[in-house]
């Protein structure tokens, strides 16, 4: 436990996901969800912040707008909205994905051409005071641009930076240099906000937590889904800037060229696409239940990573905890450092690379097994949600003061401070 | 009550946007229900294009129905797509036929075009039916109250006065010390700031060139930061002139680029004193975010300046040689003797030689040209030193290229354009990629043959001196006349 007393946690916290529910798959927001029930566990006053909307896609308002509790947190909801049509944020994104540069005007209207969620702004705008601090993530979105420049002495921002186009513009440098804080979670991240960005506000790296199941069932997974011989498994959207097309067309060469007897498992959202001739190899099982998904991972051969916007990369640790290695990309630098540092898998930089893995693990499975042992030790020493949620709130309490008010009420009750 | 109002918003970067989020934050907490539209999407509760044109108006005959008031932060360049007398008549006609359907309108005018208004009688006639409709024109000073009423002659006693900041809030919470520390003053640093838009009248260029001519003291620094408000010519030429200047006086640094409200506030707190040199405006944000963190401001007098600044902590200054003379009192400095401010008869004293170095360096000041100070660089070596340097920056400042928008005054053009556009993107985006790259690349170039021009001349320095034959004639200053340049 950290040195925090429980009068230093004293002030409401209000967590700023874009999306908030059960079924969200991004790794921040369910990052952020953790966040908000460790610290309302550990005594602090918590808010959920957030749109209507779950999917991330849609952007639906399938949520009703206002105040209520879910799953013990109190969670208040907005409308997102989504009345631009996207196309200049299109044009606007490929350009910066290509290097050009642009103006300011056009990062603005990049910015705005999204969704939005103006009732969130302008709730801060009138009631930013009421909060102690408010902790926004990732930095990409609207809503941590936007509303996080309300109360810029009392925000605080899960970062998840990306080595991506985006981190780049202009218009991030205020938010990553004038916020009360910035909560970082790998090395590479951190290394990579200086790098970007000099000037940072004050800033931490504070890890992320992953949940340690009690157990696997690995056969209970593949007979519910008819999954019969060995698979590989990818987590998460599927959609370009995660690597899914890069991933498909380097599995196919893999299994073709190597003749592997690989299936590749996905569960997350978006269309899945197989190419020609493969449809039968690549799997969509959807949206998972926990217990499920952790028993995916436990049956896989290995998870494989293509995704080189990661900011901590939670599926690895997943797998890792399940005992699997993780065949990673390794222009992702975090993914990289992770594989690295536990030696808990292999990366690669190009197709024959990654058909190369995935044959060693196919031929050596003891390897695997080692690998995914080394894994899970490197997740159970770093990555524990009692040890990143200290160091949140120590930050927290060094970054935000304490509401004067709530100070003289706490000092003056019997038993307060210490 | 519920009101509509009409004004950009955050997170859009534009000092009107800030205000007006105060200000709506101000009428939420009296119990009005107010929804936002923007001219741009943003965090606004509804947009709309008004650079459609009148029809524009159209639309909006249809959102303020319902509302009790409409509220309207004016400034030309939101509302007007182009300056055709015809095309700005129009609307104006079309925003009075909206003023007729809500039963309170209320315009706050932050900027207004008396001059071309006077100029046209059609224009000012249809401004006139226009401004008619208001209930209440808010001004920030009288004298722009009544320089709106001659040229726009409505009833004066719907105008109102009203105090420019009373809504502000600051947007930074740090301590002076730790606002300086961020943003990398030495402890002992004297900071003189000019912040905002960057745009020629805001006059930043006429703060450097004063700057340019305070007594050498190292501890003493200008900082100017901003970013244009548009990606236009002449916001970009100008940009680069005060690039050019910034560059020639070490102790003047341009910070271009993206500005927050929190940013913006945090560089008014750590700065010494704020300087406005505008050569034309009705009132200043800054005026009053300098007042919120109790630093002083040199300013010059224009517009309603004065007036609103009544409170404030302001010196005003009439001409560059006044404003020169106040910025070295704030930073206890001298003017440094041997400039154009220097009274006349000082040169006839000179002997030839000095008297000809104050003509070269009274011409480039005059021009619009640099000097370069704190370097103390007065040897002609370090003139040269300063020239190899400029190689490069010359190419490293020509701005980047930037896609046309696809605006036009003529209607369905836009729509074409953006069709072009996007056609044409997959050739074009990297054939600029290309540009920029060749731009860096050449620059740095320049930089290494710098380097090695300086490494050549050095090589010829530490050469032992030959005999006469092969000696240069020495100048006066007994640098030999055929150094490498």
């Amino acid at each position: 436990m950290s040195g925090i007393t429980p009068d230093q946690r004293i002030g409401r916290l209000g967590i700023v996901p874009a999306r908030f529910g059960p079924k969200i798959v991004g790794g921040a927001e369910i990052v952020l969800r953790h966040i908000a029930e460790g610290l309302q566990g550990r005594g602090w006053d918590v808010e959920i912040l957030t749109t209507a909307a779950t999917d991330y896609f849609a952007w639906e308002n399938d949520q009703p707008v206002g105040v209520r509790e879910e799953d013990g947190l109190t969670v208040r909801r907005f409308e997102a909205v989504k009345s631009t049509p996207g196309t200049e944020r299109s044009v606007l994104g490929h350009r910066m994905l290509s290097g050009d540069r642009l103006s300011l005007a056009e990062q603005e209207r990049w910015m705005n051409d999204d969704v939005r969620v103006p009732d969130l702004y302008h709730h801060l705008l009138l009631h930013a005071s009421e909060y102690r601090g408010l902790v926004f993530g990732p930095y990409l979105f609207w809503p941590s641009y936007a509303c996080s420049q309300v109360a810029p002495d009392r925000s605080m921002l899960w970062t998840c930076l990306h080595d991506e186009a985006a981190a780049y513009q202009d218009i991030y440098k205020s938010l990553l240099s004038g916020v009360a804080g910035l909560f970082l979670q790998t090395e590479p991240e951190h290394e990579l906000a200086h790098a970007i960005h000099p000037d940072l506000a004050p800033h931490a790296v504070v890890g992320c937590g992953v949940e340690v199941p009690e157990s696997y069932d690995p056969e209970r997974f593949r007979q519910r889904y008819g999954i019969t011989g060995p698979y590989v498994l990818y987590a998460g959207r599927r959609e370009g800037a995660k690597g899914w097309d890069e991933l498909m067309t380097q599995f196919s060469h893999a299994v073709r060229t190597r003749g592997l007897d690989l299936r590749l498992v996905t569960m997350g959202a978006g269309e899945v696409r197989p190419p020609a001739g493969l449809e039968d190899r690549i799997i969509d099982v959807g949206f998972l239940p926990d217990e499920e998904r952790d028993d995916a991972y436990a049956g896989a051969l290995a998870y494989v990573q293509p995704s080189r916007y990661e900011a901590f990369s939670r599926t690895i640790m997943e797998s890792w905890l399940a005992g699997r290695p993780v065949v990673g990309i390794a222009e992702g630098g975090v993914v990289r450092h992770h594989v690295r540092t536990s030696e808990g898998g292999l990366v690669y930089d190009d197709a024959e690379e990654f058909a190369e893995a995935l044959a060693l693990l196919v031929d050596h499975p003891h390897l695997a097994a080692e690998m995914g042992a080394r894994g899970r030790d490197y997740v159970m020493a770093r990555y524990q949600w009692d040890i990143v949620l200290d160091g949140i709130e120590e930050n927290i309490v060094e970054w935000t003061p304490a509401p004067a008010e709530l100070v003289a009420v706490t000092a003056g009750e019997p038993g307060g401070g210490s | 009550m519920r009101i509509l109002m009409v004004s950009p918003y955050p997170p859009q970067r534009d000092g009107i946007a800030n205000y007006t989020a105060q200000s709506v934050a101000a009428l939420m907490r009296e119990g009005n229900e107010v929804v936002v539209l923007s001219p741009q999407p943003s965090a606004a509760h509804q947009h709309l294009d008004f650079m459609v044109g009148p029809r524009a108006w159209a639309a909006m005959a249809r959102r303020v129905r319902g509302f009790d008031k409409l509220v309207i932060q004016w400034h030309p360049a939101f509302f007007y797509r182009s300056s055709s007398i015809s095309d700005r008549s129009a609307t104006d006609l079309a925003m009075a036929a909206v003023f007729r359907l809500v039963p309170q309108v209320e315009v706050w005018v932050h900027e207004y075009e008396y001059v071309e208004v006077q100029a046209s009688a059609a224009r000012r006639r249809a401004a006139k039916l226009a401004f008619s409709q208001v209930d209440r024109i808010v001004f920030h000073s009288e004298s722009e109250r009544d320089t709106f009423l001659r040229a726009v002659p409505v009833d004066a006693a719907r105008t109102v006065l009203s105090a420019h900041g009373h809504a502000f809030l600051p947007r930074t919470s740090m301590t002076r010390e730790r606002a300086r520390e961020s943003l990398g003053f030495a402890p002992d640093a004297f900071t003189f700031l000019c912040i905002g838009f960057i745009q020629r009248h805001k006059g930043f260029d006429r703060a450097v060139r004063a700057f340019g001519r305070l007594s050498p003291a190292p501890q003493v620094r200008l900082d100017v930061v901003g970013s244009t408000r548009l990606e236009e010519p002449e916001f970009l030429t100008y940009l680069n002139e005060l690039e050019w200047l910034t560059g020639s006086d070490p102790r003047a640094t341009l910070h271009a680029g993206y500005v927050s409200d929190e940013l913006f506030d945090r560089w008014i707190l750590a700065s010494d004193v704020v300087v406005l040199p505008y050569r034309e405006i009705w009132s200043s944000g800054v005026i009053e975010r300098a007042a919120l963190f109790d630093r002083p401001v040199i300013a010059t007098r224009v517009g309603g300046l004065e007036e609103q600044a009544t409170q404030r902590r302001v010196t005003f200054v009439d001409d560059d040689d006044a404003l020169a003379e106040a910025m070295a009192a704030a930073a206890g400095l001298e003017l440094d003797a041997g400039d154009p401010a220097v009274d006349d008869s000082e040169l006839e004293k000179l002997p030839w030689a000095e008297l000809q170095e104050a003509v070269v360096r009274r011409a480039a000041v005059r021009g619009g040209g640099h000097r370069s100070k704190g370097s103390s660089a007065a040897t002609r070596t370090g003139r040269r030193d300063d020239d190899l340097d400029r190689a490069s920056v010359l190419v490293r400042r020509v701005p980047p290229y930037v896609t046309p928008p696809p605006s036009s005054t003529r209607p369905g053009v836009p729509a074409v354009k953006r069709v072009v556009q996007r056609l044409t993107a997959w050739q074009l985006a990297p054939l600029i990629s290309r540009v920029d790259n060749l731009q860096t690349a050449t620059a740095n170039s320049m930089v290494l043959l710098a380097e090695q021009v300086r490494d050549l001349r050095a090589a010829v320095h530490a050469l032992p001196a030959a005999g006469p034959a092969a000696t240069a004639p020495a100048s006066a200053d007994g640098a030999p006349a055929a150094e490498l340049d």
